[in-house]
Order: C-alpha cells, then sequence, then structure tokens
C-alpha cells in the first residue's frame, strides 16, 4: 500500500491541467499559464487527457451545463478549481493539486465514490426530462443525448443507446452523406474563451455554421485587458504610447501563440507565448524589438506555413468592411498567411514603441483589434463573419481562419457598471 | 550473409523498443515529462463514451503498438535482426500498414466526431505519403537486388544509398514521421483536434496509442539505416554500435524538423505527395533501375 501511494503521488506530481476559459477573464488566464509554466503542469488538450480542470473566471450561473459536461468527461482521479483572480492562481492550483492527491489517496474513497456512468461524448451533462442536454459543452461529438427512457425512446425510434443516429443530407458534391449537429468549444485548446460554434459537419467539412455563441460570464469587475489602455485613454486616464504600444504588442503575440498552436506549431507557439509574457511583464524596447525580429524571421519566412496557410480565410477589404471589421484583420486584405503576416509587422512595430512616455491621445481609440469607438466592439464584427467564412471549410481550415481572426470574447463580456474607467 | 538472432531475442525486442521510445519521447520533449505521463495514464481509471464501440477502441489501441514491434523484428541490430525474413522489406510495410488500421480502429471506437475525423486523417494521410514511401522503398531493394533488409544493409559496404539516391532516402524520411502520425505529420492527433485518434482515450488506451505511435517513429527510424545508411557497416566500432549512432542521427535529423515546421495538413500534401513527390520517386527508381541493371 506505501508503495502504491508513493506511486500515485509521483505520477500527480505534475498534474496535466485543462483550463476552461470564460469571457473576460483574459487577466486570470495570462496568470494560470504563467504558473502552469513556471510548475511546468502539462497542458492537457481534451478532458480525457485531464487531471485537473481549472475554471478561470466567473460564470453567470453556479454551475453551468458545459462545464458538468466537461467535468463528467474527466477520468478518475480528478479535481476542479475556480480561479478569477489572477492574485490568487497559485494558491488555487496548489488547492487542485492537494485535493487531488487525496482523491487518489486510497481505493476505499474511490470505490465510495458514486460511478458517473459512461461519458457522453458532445454533451454529457445532466439530461433534462425533453432529453436534450441543457447547453453546450467543451466537447465534440455528434449526438443529443436522449435521456434512454421508454418514454422517449417511442418518439424517436432510430436510437442507439440513446444517442439519434445522424441524418442525411446532399454534401457539396453531391453525394448523400451522414450528417452532424456538433458544438465546437467552449472548453478546447488554444479556442477563444467561452465561444460555442455549432457546427453541421458532413465527415471533416463545415457544412454550415448554425451558431456562434459566448458563454455567459458573470459582469468582469474591469474592461476587456487587450483594450484597457485605449478605453482608460479614452475616459480621460493618463496613458503613455509605450504602454498602449505594449499592450497592443503582447495582444498580438498572444493572437499569434493561439495561431501557432493551431496550426500545430509548437516550439514557435510557445516563442510568441514567452515573448507576450516578457512584454506584460515591462521588458526594455530595445530587447523586445529584437526578439519579435527573432520571431518574425522564423515565422514570417516560413515557406511551409505560408504553403499551409495561404488561400485559407479569405476576407477580401472590400468584406471586411462590409462587416465593420477593423484593424489587423481589415489591413491584411486576404488570408490567414497574410494576418499572420500583419500581426508580426504590428507587433515589432509595437515593441520599438513599448517605451514611448508621450501621451496617448484619447482621440485615438484603435484597439489590438480594431476601433474601438464604434458602438459595436470590434470582435462582434470578427464573429459575425465567421459563418459565410467557414461554410464548405474542412474542420483544419476552419480551426485555422478562427485562430488568424482571433476574436477576443472580452469585448462581448459584461463589465461591472461604474468600473468602465477604473485602473 | 546474417542470420536471425537467437529466439530469445524475439522476447527482448520489446523490453529493449520500450525504453528506447520513451528515450526518444524524453528528448523530443526535452524533459522527462513523458516518462511522467506514463505513470500518470498508468494510475488513471478508464473512462468509457456511451455507445463506444469498445472492441474496436482495443483492437486499435492494441494493434499500434504491436505492428510496430512486428516492423522491428527485421530490422537488423549490427548485421542480425530478429528475424531475417526473405522478403523483410515487404514484411516491414505490410506490419506499417497494419498502423493504418489500429489508428482508425482507435478514432472510430469512441464514437466521438473529433476522435473519428482524427482516425479519417490518418486514412488521407496514409493515402498521400503511402505511395512515395513505397516507391522509396523499392529502390533501396532494387538498388541491392534483394528484398531481405540484412543483403541491403551488406550492399552498401562501399557507397550508403543515401549518397546515390538521396531523394529516395528523403521522402523515406519524410514517411518515416508520417506513418508514426507524429511531428508535422501529426494531424492524425492535432491539436486543433484536442489530439484527434487520442482525444477520447484514457489511461491504457492512451498509453498504448501515444507509446504506440513513438515505437513507430522508433522502428521507421531505425529502418532507414539498414536501407540507406549502410546498416550495421563503419569502421572501428561494432556493427550495433554503428546501428545505434545512425539511428541517433536520424531520430536527431526528425526532432531538429519537427521544431522547424509547422503542422502539415494533408489537403495541401496530398497534392504534392501525387504531383511532386510521386514522380520523383519514379525517377529516382528509374535511374537506380538503369544503373543496376545491366
Amino acid at each position: 500500500m506505501e508503495l502504491r501511494s508513493a506511486l500515485r503521488q509521483a505520477a500527480l506530481a505534475r498534474p496535466a491541467v485543462l483550463t476552461a476559459v470564460l469571457p473576460g477573464a483574459t487577466r486570470a488566464r495570462l496568470a494560470v499559464e504563467r504558473e502552469l509554466g513556471d510548475r511546468r503542469w502539462p497542458h492537457a488538450p481534451s478532458p480525457a487527457a485531464a487531471d485537473l480542470l481549472v475554471l478561470v473566471g466567473s460564470p453567470r450561473e453556479e454551475a453551468p451545463a458545459w462545464l458538468d459536461g466537461t467535468w463528467t468527461a474527466l477520468a478518475e482521479p480528478r479535481a476542479l478549481v475556480r480561479i478569477d483572480d489572477p492574485p490568487g492562481a497559485r494558491a488555487a492550483l496548489d488547492a487542485g493539486h492537494a485535493a487531488l492527491l487525496r482523491g487518489a489517496a486510497g481505493p476505499e474513497r474511490q470505490r465510495a465514490r458514486k460511478d458517473p456512468g459512461p461519458y457522453v461524448p458532445g454533451n454529457g451533462g445532466p439530461v433534462r426530462d425533453d432529453g436534450r442536454t441543457p447547453g453546450p459543452t467543451g466537447h465534440h461529438g455528434g449526438h443529443d443525448r436522449a435521456d434512454g427512457s421508454a418514454a422517449h425512446s417511442h418518439d424517436t425510434p432510430a436510437l442507439i443507446s440513446g444517442l439519434p443516429l445522424a441524418e442525411r443530407a446532399d454534401d457539396r458534391d453531391g453525394l448523400r452523406l451522414d450528417r452532424l449537429h456538433v458544438p465546437f468549444g467552449p472548453v478546447l485548446p488554444d479556442w477563444p474563451a467561452g465561444l460555442v460554434l455549432r457546427l453541421t459537419l458532413q465527415g471533416d467539412v463545415v457544412q454550415e455554421v448554425t451558431g456562434v455563441e459566448v458563454v455567459e460570464a458573470a459582469p468582469a469587475p474591469r474592461p476587456p485587458f487587450w483594450d484597457e489602455p485605449w478605453r482608460q485613454a479614452a475616459a480621460g486616464a493618463p496613458v503613455s504610447r509605450g504602454a498602449a504600444a505594449r499592450r497592443r504588442c503582447a495582444a498580438h503575440l498572444d493572437s499569434l501563440g493561439r495561431f501557432l498552436a493551431v496550426a500545430d506549431w509548437p516550439d514557435a507557439a510557445a516563442r510568441a507565448r514567452r515573448l507576450r509574457d516578457a512584454a506584460l511583464a515591462g521588458a526594455p524596447a530595445r530587447e523586445l524589438a529584437h526578439a519579435v525580429e527573432r520571431l518574425t524571421r522564423r515565422v514570417g519566412r516560413s515557406r511551409t506555413l505560408r504553403w499551409l496557410t495561404s488561400g485559407i480565410g479569405v476576407l477580401p477589404r472590400e468584406q471586411a468592411l462590409a462587416a465593420g471589421i477593423g484593424g489587423p484583420a481589415l489591413a491584411a486584405d486576404g488570408d490567414a498567411w497574410d494576418r499572420t503576416v500583419r500581426w508580426l509587422t504590428e507587433a515589432a512595430r509595437s515593441a520599438a514603441a513599448c517605451d514611448d512616455p508621450r501621451p496617448l491621445a484619447p482621440d485615438d481609440p484603435a484597439g489590438p483589434r480594431g476601433g474601438l469607438a464604434g458602438r459595436c466592439p470590434p470582435s462582434r464584427a470578427l464573429l459575425d463573419v465567421l459563418p459565410p467564412l467557414l461554410r464548405g471549410a474542412e474542420l483544419a481550415a476552419a480551426r485555422l481562419t478562427l485562430a488568424s481572426l482571433d476574436p477576443d470574447p472580452d469585448e462581448l463580456a459584461p463589465v461591472a457598471a461604474g468600473e468602465v474607467t477604473r485602473g | 550473409m546474417a542470420d536471425s538472432a537467437p529466439l530469445w531475442t524475439a522476447a527482448a525486442l520489446p523490453v529493449l523498443l520500450v525504453p528506447a521510445a520513451l528515450a526518444v519521447a524524453c528528448a523530443d520533449a526535452r524533459s522527462a515529462a513523458p516518462a511522467r505521463e506514463v505513470l500518470r495514464l498508468l494510475v488513471q481509471q478508464p473512462r468509457r463514451t456511451v455507445a463506444a464501440d469498445t472492441l474496436a477502441t482495443r483492437t486499435g489501441t492494441v494493434l499500434l503498438p504491436v505492428a510496430a514491434v512486428l516492423a522491428a523484428a527485421v530490422v537488423p541490430l549490427g548485421s542480425t535482426p530478429v528475424s531475417d525474413l526473405g522478403d523483410g522489406v515487404v514484411w516491414f510495410n505490410a506490419m506499417e500498414a497494419l498502423a493504418w488500421a489500429a489508428v482508425w480502429l482507435a478514432g472510430w471506437g469512441p464514437g466521438s466526431t473529433l476522435s473519428a475525423v482524427g482516425g479519417y486523417r490518418f486514412l488521407a494521410q496514409g493515402l498521400a505519403y503511402e505511395i512515395p514511401h513505397m516507391l522509396a522503398l523499392t529502390t533501396a531493394a532494387l538498388g541491392a537486388g534483394s528484398l531481405r533488409v540484412t543483403e541491403i544493409a551488406d550492399a552498401q559496404r562501399g557507397l550508403w544509398f543515401a549518397v546515390w539516391m538521396p531523394a529516395a532516402f528523403a521522402l523515406y524520411l519524410l514517411s518515416a514521421a508520417a506513418m508514426a502520425f507524429w511531428g508535422p505529420f501529426g494531424q492524425p492527433a492535432g491539436r486543433d483536434l484536442a489530439r484527434g485518434v487520442a482525444s477520447e482515450l484514457t489511461g491504457a488506451d492512451r498509453l498504448l496509442l501515444l507509446g504506440g505511435r513513438r515505437l513507430l517513429l522508433l522502428t521507421s527510424a531505425a529502418m532507414a539505416v539498414p536501407l540507406f545508411l549502410g546498416g550495421g557497416h563503419g569502421p572501428l566500432l561494432p556493427g550495433w554500435a554503428w546501428t545505434l549512432v545512425k539511428t541517433g542521427a536520424v531520430l536527431a535529423l526528425l526532432l531538429w524538423l519537427r521544431r522547424r515546421l509547422p503542422g502539415v495538413r494533408m489537403d495541401r500534401y496530398t497534392e504534392l505527395a501525387w504531383v511532386v513527390l510521386t514522380p520523383l520517386a519514379v525517377l529516382q527508381a528509374l535511374v537506380v533501375a538503369v544503373v543496376v541493371l545491366p
């Protein structure tokens, strides 16, 4: 028994962490990512691979259905922690780790637990009386679950273990193929916080985007992290141009990190994220500009990345303007590769201006994703353009398109009244 | 020509391969994380998905490492493989083809979209890499005039095949990564699919699939040595040491490439494979045929 317990301790010394990030929680997410990096705890790509589920931010309801679904999908031993403020990250992860070790302590405890039963990919949350799960979940899978009781099965005859069979429809080549309705998000690796895309898939081709939603979060105490300097300046607070440039540089590096991770280039993604953290930690402009220049050489001159990302998610200038898109996505006037290059260029330019002490003009509300002066936040337009852009794309291309636009759901999250201008 | 090794080596083969594959994984991660991961997956309790085809999943996850080890049986360490089959190259290729079935079954079994898409991605990958790969294998066999792996290695006493069949060697290296769906060719278990075929696997199933992938990478890198790099032949060192050194060099090259390249999507790569790489492979085979056949 001693050996067994020691083995468990060793196995869970660095638990794999799955983060479920809510809109409005970018500050906390960055803190958690830094902390995980320091501890060298691996990131889990899916619930099946995770030991510790970390909920970053506060949901509007206490226990939203998607969270239940994700939690059910974790295998034992498992633990859940919640982090909604950056300084609390360290203590919360320690608590989660302790709970995990406690939970894994002995077989008695394991047996005492209720068997959660098999997991339904695609939802897996608690099932309502109408036989449908109440909300989107982190995971994939193609089916809505009926509750499996006899009372319902006669309504929908084609059920297997309570799951309806896929329907059929013509695909883009006129073949009659299975069609699945799959929610993507909100818990996927390198995915915008809390975003749920409802996709109709045939094979790995997106036939249609039937819904673009963002899960509901509690009102955030502060304005969106990436837009903060411009919002503050617009509200009359003194903000230096350097601080704004630093934030823009970090925002683009964050987007690049996500895009490169989706493009399955972990080495380059890790570099971009290290640079992002360095920018936010106040690295001197010269040093930062030099490092961004090196990243640009590696990524911006990669023929392979160019070959793989050009022609994907083409968004010409006119279409972008019509959709109300500003910022790099408009300026890039092209495909995923053009937007990547645009981010690199803007990040390099901003890095060089990081120590500019002159005050930011209050009438210059050009945030990292576009103008902030309008009625709609720039990310709204980026999300609205997704259904036409993703139609007919393969899943890999769809994910690259989304990552190359990188809407920031923080901009759509409610902000607590009276707190907008606070620093 | 060498004989097969004694029978006990068949049992020793997996015992040798598993730690070696783990070492490669650690070198890839530049840390001991994969070793911890093995331990973590061993204590993790399995979790099922609803209406999962458990038989398919199990078959797939078990088949992958088994196929890798069976493929390794014809790879000579020094000059002696576990089994010196007369048509070793065909055996090797057949065992890799088993991996197609294994990955597809493991992806299909859990009944989850991301997992199934991952499985199908590997089939698409197979369509793209397999033809140039088979032509590369054929070219090496043609150069030696034999399908026996040890004879192919012996035919390179004077000059390595990598030197005078560079295209075949390069194509073999690409397909070595592709058949192990690793690195730039890791899309079947891609990050955009939350690890695709592995996305729903827990505990031992996950360990077998991801470990099998490492074994396959190790085996296919090791096979490059007798096929193109002169096998165990070399000065000073004994044959087995040369095999290890050369395998290490091939793996180091692959790991280095991994850091330079993003994931390669098959919708783009298939075009390259059929329009450029396959004709290139045919041309290389033709050149070798003209040189070898009097």
